[in-house]
């Protein structure tokens, strides 16, 4: 006797100590009985549960392997090569004279009524008599309120409260620039920065010096008078005069140590600093996140301080008349295309722009274009992206991508005429697409760019949760491990990823093959499978009597259906693939491609196994659809005189109709997700180009997300991710279709 | 009645006869010939696969390896000569050996120190002149035997035991088993006797989607989500990255579906005056399923049991992916058993997975591999064959008893 029943009987049914209890006891008992009751229907109930949940955790998993951070890193750096292309544009542009010395910028626009050019505010400041300032957007550099002028830059120091509780000089020095920048920053043609900024570079003064014991807002003016000691500065040569002029006025009221101020650059200040050769950076750029790192690792924590404002000015001749306010678009167009100033505004003369700009080295060009520019690589026009690919591609790559497909319709960038000409004379097979197919696009352009120039690699990879959860910790690793590298939110499922074809890089490869070759894979299925099992169907249904034949057919079919599909793929193996070989292949239709290497191994191959694969479940459900059709309007078409087939073709089919397409759809789903058959049948594990008919070779999705799964490389199981939702749209698509039709046939019926 | 003429009637009669009779109608017989040419279509995949199978795996078994004896023959030898005499080094032959010399089979009839008596030209191949020093190459045949007999399955050096593949076969299987049957009879017995219509709406679904993701997905799920898992519960040195236990539990899960369905399809056919009596009886819900409706469906249970235990010996890709990619050679005498034979956690190579891996690479045809894997593929065949028959009785039994 089981647990459960003495605990629910309440005794032994066989023995002498049987009694139906009573009163208490029974109550006792019934409750007993009920909560064992709760019990199992908990548990019952939490095996659907645990279904649901591994479903959830399944589809859980590859969202969290489709989206996620990725860490690029570039092989060249995207922004570069947009800056260092336009700045040649600039510097190749008509009538421009470039040079690193602003003064000879200067000079030239007050010799020249047609010139115009720009640099830092302290040249225009300098020679304020012969220039004339223009104003952008009404904006003019030479004003108070510059936060909104486009062309102005912010003007750093970076320093470290370690430095600054260890070298007071340095701290002192901080201290003095920071009472008194706002005053004397005038002097040197910069622009004071705003409250807010100055309360807050105090404010980060004052977190180095909390023994001060002063609250936000208060401020200590610390006497230099007699102070000795050392303090070296280093970097942005934008910031350098300002600094030694404050060091200048820091030495006059009473410092009596020593300074070093080196103009060498913002980025070299900023790692002299990090690696602490200098006590404080100056910088004409905020300081980036891989800098930061470096100098933690270096257990300097950065502290900044924005001191000040730089404008850009930009600048005319003084007996220059026509010109006093310029748009954004207009002020693109003058260090652009335009010649003349008329190309500018038909309004202006007709003489040709004389341009003055600071030369291709210079950090203020690049600001510049920066802000001037459409810099986003993506947004280039297509012929810049050409020129970039011409001055970044070897000569035979570049042949190879034109032979594939045309830059322009009427000019060649790589090819030379005669070799081109030549080579599109060949017969048509043999000569390469681009001689007739359509031209590339910028998208098409961008495109090669990035994959033949900054050549981005995927050096890890997050998971979507981790992402969202350690995004933290991972910017910090990202910072440690790859300071190169770029942090990018990446989803693996695009549009490219669905158009591109098979690649041996995780991030260009698609699975526009491996779409195509599964469409055609079942639509071989379903034009064999379909007809041949609805028939059968309706032999065993309404014609077949019950001999042993039918019998036979019958377990036969049900027999059929409990096979193992991977037992099928080895029937196409040796069926289709090598028996059938000459009709598979198409060699008997005289259809073989010249450079296939297929044989047997086809899209009808496959197809073929498919289709036997399915045969047994459409049978049966087909049967199942057709047994439900009540035998009364067999009987009712039969009186009539209708022959069998016709009962069967008129009455039978159209009311079953709903029930076989179901099953059918049922099948062909099953068949699409098949992986093992069609493995064994010989699905080619890298084909790059489209099938192009019955006899092509063949990847289908399944078998691509098998094989990326397959590749140890973390970023193949991110497109094997990809390839899942894929393949999963697809089927839903097709169930969903066959649920639709199914109700639009139960209602018109 | 003047007009009465007997002959018209008679003829008219005979006509209406005439037109009622039934004609032979050739459409009819064509569409239903074709019908029935469908139907036999299935028979001819039965037998297209019963022979293939067996086809391939005869020029399997009655495949000759050759492998070097090292030992040579003494002097030059005519096509006449039957007695032949060999060095001393290399191996020791027989009686009874087979042995080749170029392209002529030899048969050692009797073995005399370094003399050999020998039948020349077997295997109807023509007696040749051999110069010396010639190596003896022996036949090795592969034995049906020899494929239970050895726990190694190493193609390269003739080792064909299937123990291993079949081994972790059945591991994994039995691992899905082991989730599959609780989970999926349990859903079962909540969505027949429990949930309410509404809630079953929901619930079933949910269970058909499950059914209707691809394997592919599944194997995964198996490998980038359950191996982890394990691996963190009990240890990365413990739990390999291919193991048979993520493979098994995937698998389980892939055929709960399979298992709730057809056991509901089971639990529902019982009667609802068997459930009816149990009520009048006193008996509670779960003393009702469990006592009365379980066991009255116990067959049709079985049947789906049997049918689960048949897929999960066939299911491929979850194995192929996170099972192992090679076979699990063993030596009884030296390996544990429960550390590493039967270990769940170790990689294994399944019967369909060595399939897949195998056919997927450079297959050619007529080679030992290429006829090994229908060898295999036999044996799935006829193990999921018994196991369907077996559930089939089971279906039928059933059957018998409620209608």
């Amino acid at each position: 006797m089981s647990e459960l029943d003495k605990q629910t009987t309440g005794g032994d049914l066989n023995g002498d100590r049987f009694f139906y209890p009573e009163g208490e006891a029974l109550r006792l008992q019934i409750d007993r009985r009920r909560r064992w009751g709760l019990i199992w229907r908990s548990l019952f109930m939490g095996a659907l549960i645990v279904a649901m949940l591994s479903l959830t955790a399944l589809l859980y998993n590859i969202t969290n392997d489709v989206l996620g951070l990725t860490i690029v890193i570039n092989k060249t750096d995207p922004e570069r090569l947009v800056l260092g292309l336009l700045a040649d544009e600039m510097l190749g542009a008509s009538n421009t004279f470039g040079s690193e010395d602003d003064n000879a910028l200067a000079e030239g626009i007050v010799n020249d009524i047609d010139g115009i050019g720009f640099f830092g505010n302290a040249y225009y400041v300098a020679n304020r008599d012969s220039l004339r300032l223009v104003a952008i957007d009404g904006r003019v550099a030479d004003s108070d309120d510059v936060a909104d002028y486009p062309l102005a830059r912010p003007l750093y120091l970076y320093s470290a409260e370690s430095v600054l509780v260890s070298n007071q000089t340095a701290n002192i020095f901080l201290n003095y620039l920071l009472t008194n920048v706002n005053d004397d920053i005038g002097n040197v043609g910069y622009l004071a920065a705003d409250e807010r900024t100055t309360l807050r570079a105090r404010q980060n003064w004052l977190s180095a010096n909390q023994d001060l014991g002063l609250t936000s807002g208060q401020w200590a003016v610390i006497n230099p008078d007699g102070l000795g000691g050392r303090v070296t500065l280093s970097g942005s040569s934008t910031v350098n005069p300002l600094t030694d002029y404050m060091l200048a006025a820091f030495t006059a009221d009473g410092f009596a140590g020593s300074y070093d101020n080196a103009s060498v650059g913002s980025s070299a200040g900023i790692a002299a600093f990090c690696a602490g050769q200098a006590d404080i950076a100056a910088s004409s750029r905020p300081i980036k996140s891989g800098e930061i790192e470096a100098c933690r690792r270096n257990g300097r924590f950065p502290l900044e301080f924005q001191i000040g404002v730089d404008t850009l000015a930009l600048v005319v001749n003084r007996d220059n008349d026509w010109i006093a306010d310029v748009t954004a678009d207009e002020l693109a167009l003058l260090f652009s295309e335009a010649v003349t100033w008329a190309d500018v505004n038909p309004a202006w003369p007709n003489r040709p722009i004389k341009r003055f700009i600071p030369g291709a080295d210079s950090g203020t060009l690049d600001f510049f274009i920066e802000s001037v520019f459409e810099t986003r690589l993506a947004e280039l026009p297509k012929e810049d992206l050409v020129r970039l690919l011409r001055e970044n591609v070897t000569l035979g790559r570049g042949r190879t991508l034109e032979r594939d497909q045309r830059f322009y319709e009427t000019s060649l960038v790589f090819e030379s005429p005669e070799l081109w000409n030549e080579v599109c004379a060949r017969p048509a097979n043999e000569r390469p697409s681009g001689c007739t197919g359509p031209v590339r696009d910028q998208e098409d352009v961008y495109g090669l760019v990035v994959r033949e120039v900054i050549q981005p690699d995927v050096v890890q990879v997050y998971k979507l949760v981790d992402s969202i959860f350690k995004r933290q910790e991972i910017v910090a690793e990202a910072a440690t491990l790859y300071p190169n590298g770029v942090l990018e939110f990446r989803s693996w499922l695009t549009t490219d990823f669905i158009r591109d074809p098979q690649s041996s890089t995780p991030e260009y490869a698609g699975v526009r093959t491996a779409i195509l070759g599964s469409l055609w894979v079942i639509l071989i299925t379903i034009l064999f499978s379909f007809p041949v099992g609805v028939s059968a169907a309706i032999y065993l249904e309404e014609y077949a009597s019950d001999n042993w034949l039918n019998r036979t057919l019958q377990t036969n079919i049900n027999n059929l259906a409990g096979v193992p599909s991977i037992i099928y793929g080895m029937l196409g193996l040796a069926v289709f693939v090598r028996a059938l070989e000459m009709i598979t292949s198409g060699a008997i239709f005289g259809l073989v491609e010249a450079d296939t290497t297929a044989n047997g191994r086809t899209i009808l191959s496959a197809g073929l196994t498919l289709g036997l694969l399915i045969l047994p479940l459409i049978i049966i459900n087909a049967q199942e659809a057709i047994r439900a059709v009540p035998n009364s309007m067999r009987q009712a078409s039969l009186a009539l005189g209708a022959t069998r087939w016709q009962t069967v073709w008129y009455h039978v089919l159209p009311s079953a109709l709903p029930g076989i397409l179901t099953g059918a759809i049922l099948a062909v789903s099953r068949a699409i997700g098949e992986t093992a058959p069609l493995v064994v049948v010989g699905a080619s594990t890298f084909i790059t180009f489209d099938p192009s008919g019955a006899f092509s070779k063949f990847t289908t999705l399944p078998i691509q997300i098998y094989q990326w799964t397959s590749r140890p490389q973390a970023e193949f199981r991110n497109i094997a991710a990809a390839a899942i939702v894929v393949l999963l749209t697809m089927l839903l698509t097709l169930n969903a279709t066959a649920i639709v039709l199914r109700n639009r046939y139960t209602m018109k019926t | 009645m003047a007009a009465h003429n007997p002959v018209n009637e008679q003829m008219s009669a005979t006509a209406v006869t005439d037109s009622l009779k039934k004609r032979p109608r050739l459409g009819e017989s064509v569409i239903q010939g074709f019908l029935f040419f469908c139907g036999l279509l299935s028979i001819f995949t039965t037998l297209g696969i019963v022979f293939i199978l067996f086809n391939e795996s005869f020029a399997f078994f009655s495949r000759t390896q050759w492998e070097t004896t090292n030992k040579p023959i003494l002097a030059d030898i005519t096509p006449a000569a039957t007695v032949i005499e060999v060095g001393t080094r290399g191996a020791t032959l027989r009686d009874g050996d087979i042995v080749r010399l170029g392209e002529e089979v030899i048969l050692i009839e009797r073995v005399d120190g370094l003399l050999l008596t020998v039948e020349r030209g077997h295997r109807s191949t023509a007696p040749q002149a051999h110069p010396a020093n010639m190596v003896l190459q022996r036949a090795n045949d592969i034995d049906v035997l020899d494929t239970i007999r050895s726990t190694k399955w190493i193609p390269q050096l003739g080792e064909f035991g299937l123990w291993p593949l079949l081994l972790a076969t059945l591991m994994t299987a039995v691992i899905a088993m082991i989730v599959a049957i609780p989970l999926g009879l349990a859903a079962a017995i909540y969505l027949s006797e429990y949930a309410s219509e509404r809630v079953r709406g929901i619930l079933k679904p949910v269970l058909e989607v499950l059914a209707g993701i691809p394997t592919v997905v599944f194997g995964y799920f198996a490998l980038t989500f359950v191996t982890p898992i394990l691996r963190s519960i009990f240890g990365m040195d413990t739990v390999e990255i291919f193991n048979t236990a993520s493979a098994g539990i995937v698998v389980g899960i892939l055929i709960i579906p399979l298992v709730s369905s057809m056991s509901e399809d089971a639990l529902h056919a019982v009667p609802n005056s068997l459930r009816e009596a149990a009520y009048a009886m006193g008996a509670t819900k779960l003393e009702t399923s469990l006592k009365i409706v379980v066991p009255a469906a116990l067959s049709g249970i079985a049947a789906a049991f049997v049918i689960a235990m048949s897929r999960a010996v066939g299911e491929t890709m979850v194995v192929a992916i996170a099972a192992g990619a090679g076979p699990k050679n063993f030596d009884l005498a030296t390996d544990s058993l429960f550390g590493y034979v039967l270990n769940p956690f170790v990689a294994a190579e399944t019967m369909t997975g060595h399939i897949v891996r195998i056919s997927g690479g450079d297959l050619s045809y007529d080679s030992i591999d290429y006829n090994s894997l229908f060898a295999i593929g036999l044996a799935l065949f006829l193990m999921t064959l018994i196991l369907n028959m077996i559930a089939r009785y089971f279906v039928t039994r059933y059957r018998e008893v409620y209608e």
